[in-house]
């Protein structure tokens, strides 16, 4: 078996992963980065990202203003120290992408424009028109390439994260065209492997976020912290699922019910359309549930109005927004609202990370949406994300590049890499039994769908839980039809399954513990947030009977929990 | 979320089994409900009827540049495209072309990426503007300018579809798009530096449009192309071959250096009715360069001055006042040139009474027809084949002997893709008794340039292999075609010279429709 040896090795190549690289390789010219990415980096997730990333640049805006909108979004979840650390790192990776290329939309004076979005008190989406993920990152891709001490490996499949006595050491992952297994040796880990709401049926996810290196990073030994914490974004189109960006009605587009009202008038009176995620999803399936949704086709569903915006606005601020809603949703918003309803969209959970993006694990970091370092708290702002997957994207880069100078190379045995390889090749690739892949993993989604969404009620997490248990027995029989090594795509949908099965478990058992409603995570049984019970984190370990959880709690530096209203 | 099941429709899949180097079609029947995309069909498929079918999949919307498959000969996004919109109860898939396969429809698209490793595709600044933590400025009307060039999502259907790409000294469409959008950047301070990767294999662009015709995200890198060529052609570092064919047009205004007195040469003992002796005309005749002074294409020219008498259309030329018409030189990128060749021919036109202009270049179709100043005047310009078509549709055109020979067309792309004529030509070629008319495996939009447009006809510099027409060629041959027929006198004379590097000529011929008409009267 071939062992390749980088200094620093990054898992995933979205946003956070090639800002991780970009400040690894800013940091020392002198250490090896490697880029790990089972698709081309400009294949991820983080190309749907819409609407903005958020950053303090104007007069009027502050830090603290930041801080407190984040904080007051979170549900008083969030770690305060490090929004307050976050919101001041936001303006300078504005100006990084800036300074690279990135085609910011402009004021008239010819300033970098920023748009409204909701639970921020201040216009500060800073936007590619609605393509702002988009242009993020193919920018940074086009900057990690100038560097000579970056590598990249385009559709390599990483399958585990090697430790010794809590120490990484090292991957394993094979290359997807040969099918060949390789022991990655290195020095610091970083996960940026995005989230994980592909175990959910309506999804804004791609195909490929299936929240890989979540899993890895928990059976290496890492807690996942606030799993229970899925924000479900309030226009998924339908009937694909596909965002469309909040920055529809950041640019003024209007929410409507059957009777033709703007309901949000009920449910937040003052911010309206930009409420914070969790109350809009709540309210749009308060209508639903009362009758008042849309008949559709496709299931009940809620009219997103743009129609009064006018078509050079649309084209201008929201022309992607207007491409999909016509070719995937048949409607042109100039012309006709677009059908929407909530979508699984974010999960503020994650591999624990400090604010130095640190692990539990030595020599393991992680950023991004896989990461979880309480910035979010129990729901995240629109634009938080990017921002996020830029600052700690940088902020792991660094660290993992200082950890890298300061360590030598650990050993990676040769036999733990070959027990992979014959976990993969030998068990799950030569697996004959009579399950199909696809209907598990469409199981689970129904599953997650039926019983874990929005609404939630110890009854059925308790249910999903034991159901989705079940499929994790199932899943021991499984079959894989395509028996080659090279580019087996139905090998790589059996490994996702593996890892999204205990992604789910991990979700609904937080969920199902958690006897409080708190942002995102709403429960009938326990409508009311308990900060006297549940203020603190979940920390969900891996055990071989199921997650075995944990608490810790909240960092509160300023900002005492108070009542959420808008 | 497919609901409801709908019509059934056939997807023939290519595939390809990389161990066993085997390649084959398997045919599925699924289900399509309304909305439903490719993309959904092929995940159906996987699902239901066969896991081991392989494809590439990400963001599901049109933006990460994943999907790209070639429906039917043409390349799509497949989650961009909804199969109920194809309006067919059967298709044809098959990967990208170009690039190595490696099982099914997923291709390697290294070689497409690696053609920016050629370019700077982030801005170049000075390292003090960079060391000030500050943002720039930059206007919206200066965005703009670059803002559509942006879009790129690498999904490589451009590189699938160029015919320059083949070789791989030129840098693939979407690369040059790049380029440009870098160079029409307000913020950007070194754009010199941006010519050296381009200055001697930009002209390997045919024009043909393909790129920009099958961007899913509507990126015009055939422009952008030109463009740049304009940029090099100003600082004056440009090949040898490209400077004589720009000296000979501005000197001689023709392209072959031939003395303009000459023009009129090819019709000797013709008799046509010529500017300025004749002032009125109900068809002015735009003979253009190569039918005009080329040996070759002399012939075509001819051709089409029998058919015109045999059926008694009144028409004139320009004679030595008929200039180039300047489509090579504009996508040249010599925008000067091409405005003096452009008004000196419309000041002819002005002096002169016609009803309609035909050409029977599509390349002096095409500039007089779209391309400003000549678009401004609109004249009614019609291509020698729609003539000919609407003559084959009165019965005007007799056939009195037969051509019994296995025969297929080859789209001109200033014909084709740039003006959608593709149908008059066939409809000629079928009014011909005794020809067999078979299509190639590339026709229609997806036709595959024959390598001679936007003057590489005469800066050809690429080895056998590497040039269009000899890929062209070889594509009839492998149909076991006799003749490839086409309507254009660039494409004629490059498909020649691909038969004659082939040693084919024994096999087959290439002939221009004209031609073939009149053997046949």
């Amino acid at each position: 078996m071939e062992k390749i040896s980088h200094d620093i090795i990054i898992v995933g190549a979205g946003i956070a992963g090639l800002r991780a690289a970009i400040a690894a390789a800013d940091f020392s010219s002198k250490i090896g980065i490697a880029v790990v990415s089972k698709v081309y980096p400009v294949r991820s997730h983080s190309v749907c990202a819409q609407g903005g990333t958020a950053a303090v640049l104007r007069d009027g805006d502050s830090y603290d203003l930041h801080s407190w909108d984040t904080v007051k979004g979170s549900d008083f979840l969030a770690d305060q120290n490090v929004v307050e650390f976050f919101v001041k790192q936001c303006p300078e990776e504005i100006i990084a992408l800036e300074h690279w290329g990135c085609p910011w939309s402009r004021t008239e004076d010819g300033k970098i424009n920023q748009r409204r979005f909701g639970g921020h008190s201040f216009p500060r989406a800073c936007f590619a028109a609605d393509m702002t993920g988009f242009h993020e990152m193919h920018i940074l891709d086009a900057k990690a390439r100038t560097y000579g001490n970056i590598t990249f490996y385009d559709e390599w499949f990483v399958t585990s994260i090697q430790t010794v006595d809590n120490l990484a050491v090292g991957l394993t992952a094979f290359q997807m065209k040969t099918g060949k297994m390789c022991a990655m040796r290195s020095k610091a880990i970083v996960m940026a492997t995005g989230g994980h709401e592909r175990i959910y049926e309506f999804t804004t996810f791609s195909h490929t976020a299936t929240g890989d290196g979540m899993t890895m990073a928990y059976r290496a030994g890492a807690p996942l912290k606030d799993m229970e914490f899925v924000q479900f974004h309030p226009t998924g189109l339908v009937p694909p699922g596909v965002l469309i960006t909040e920055g529809a009605r950041g640019e003024g587009g209007h929410l409507v019910n059957s009777k033709g009202e703007r309901f949000m008038e009920k449910y937040a009176p003052e911010k309206m359309e930009l409420a914070p995620r969790d109350i809009i999803a709540r309210a749009e399936m308060t209508e639903i549930s009362e009758d008042r949704g849309l008949k559709g086709q496709y299931g009940p569903y809620i009219a997103l109005d743009l129609r009064h915006l006018g078509e050079d606005k649309i084209n201008e601020r929201l022309p992607l927004i207007r491409d999909v809603a016509i070719k995937l949703g048949g409607v042109d918003p100039v012309e006709e609202p677009i059908p929407i309803r909530p979508a699984a969209h974010y999960s503020m959970g994650g591999i624990s990370a400090n604010i130095h993006s640190e692990t539990s694990i030595a020599g393991l970091f992680a950023a991004g949406e896989c990461s979880c370092m309480s910035l979010h708290g129990a729901n995240r702002l629109g634009t938080n994300s990017t921002a996020e997957c830029l600052v700690f994207g940088a902020v792991s880069g660094r660290e993992a590049a200082k950890y890298a100078l300061a360590n030598s190379f650990p050993e990676l045995s040769k036999e733990r890499a070959l027990t992979e390889e014959k976990r993969i090749f030998d068990g799950i690739l030569a697996s004959n039994g009579d399950e199909r892949v696809a209907s598990l993993r469409n199981e689970m989604r129904q599953i997650m769908n039926g019983k874990a969404w929005i609404f939630r009620d110890g009854h059925h997490l308790q249910t999903a839980l034991k159901e989705i248990r079940a499929l994790r027995k199932k899943f021991e029989n499984i079959a894989v039809e395509d028996k080659d090594k090279q580019y087996n795509t139905g090998l790589i949908g059996a490994l996702q399954l593996d890892f999204t099965l205990d992604l789910a478990e991990i979700t609904v058992a937080s969920a199902l513990a958690r006897t409080e409603s708190r942002g995102a995570h709403y429960r009938f049984d326990y409508p009311k947030r308990d900060d006297k019970e549940w203020l603190k984190h979940t920390l969900a370990y891996y055990s071989k009977d199921g997650p075995r959880l944990e608490y810790t709690p909240v960092t509160i530096t300023r900002w005492p929990p108070t009542e959420r209203t808008y | 979320m497919i609901q409801e099941k709908g019509k059934l429709v056939e997807l023939k899949i290519q595939r390809f089994d990389p161990k066993k180097n085997k390649h084959y079609v398997s045919v599925y029947k699924v289900p399509i409900s309304k909305g439903m995309t490719l993309l959904e069909a092929f995940i159906y498929i996987k699902d239901n009827y066969d896991e081991t079918l392989t494809f590439r999949s990400s963001c599901r919307m049109g933006i990460c540049g994943s999907c790209a498959v070639m429906v039917n000969g043409k390349p799509m996004l497949a989650c961009y495209t909804q199969v109920l919109h194809l309006n067919t109860d059967s298709a044809k898939i098959e990967p990208l072309q170009n690039m190595p396969l490696i099982k099914d429809l997923v291709v390697d698209i290294q070689p497409f990426l690696d053609t920016y490793k050629r370019i700077d595709s982030i801005l170049t600044r000075t390292q003090e503007t960079l060391d000030k933590p500050s943002e720039f400025t930059q206007l919206p009307a200066d965005l703009r300018k670059f803002w559509d060039l942006s879009l790129c999502i690498k999904c490589s259907i451009c590189y699938s579809a160029c015919p320059a790409a083949i070789d791989e000294r030129f840098l693939g469409p979407s690369a040059y798009a790049t380029n440009y959008r870098f160079i029409c950047d307000s913020r950007e301070q070194r754009n010199n530096q941006r010519m050296s990767p381009m200055i001697d294999n930009v002209w390997l662009c045919t024009s043909c449009d393909s790129c920009t015709k099958f961007c899913p995200k509507e990126v015009d890198s055939s422009t952008s192309i030109v463009e740049e060529r304009g940029l090099i052609v100003e600082t004056g570092d440009v090949p040898k071959t490209v400077k004589d064919v720009l000296e000979s047009v501005f000197k001689y205004h023709n392209p072959m250096a031939t003395n303009p007195n000459k023009r009129m040469d090819w019709a000797n003992d013709l008799s046509i009715k010529t500017f300025p002796a004749v002032k009125e005309a109900e068809v002015l005749l735009f003979v253009g360069c190569a039918p005009a002074l080329d040996v070759r294409s002399q012939s075509i020219a001819r051709s089409l001055v029998s058919v015109l008498n045999s059926v008694g259309v009144d028409f004139a030329t320009l004679g030595n006042e008929e200039w180039c018409s300047g489509d090579h030189i504009r996508r040249l990128g010599e925008q000067g040139l091409f405005e003096m060749l452009a008004e000196h021919n419309i000041s002819m036109f002005d002096k002169f009474h016609f009803q309609k202009i035909l050409t029977l270049c599509p390349h002096c179709f095409n500039t007089l027809r779209n391309d400003r100043p000549y678009r401004d005047k609109e004249f009614t310009v019609q291509h020698y084949t729609q003539l000919l078509a609407e003559l084959a549709k009165s019965g005007s055109l007799k056939s009195s002997r037969p051509f019994n020979k296995r025969v297929t067309y080859h789209d001109p792309c200033f014909l084709g893709k740039r003006n959608e004529v593709y149908d008059d030509p066939r409809q000629v070629l079928r009014s011909i008794d005794g020809l067999d008319f078979v299509e190639m495996n590339r026709h229609h939009e997806n036709s595959f340039c024959c390598g001679g447009g936007a003057g590489r006809t005469w800066t050809e510099e690429a080895p056998p292999k590497k040039r269009p027409s000899v890929e062209r060629v070889n594509e009839a041959l492998s149909l076991g075609i006799e003749v490839i027929a086409s309507a254009c006198p660039f494409c004629i004379t490059t498909l020649e010279d691909a038969v004659k590097v082939l040693d084919a000529e024994g096999e087959i011929e290439i002939r221009d429709i004209l031609e073939i008409l009149c053997c046949t009267l």
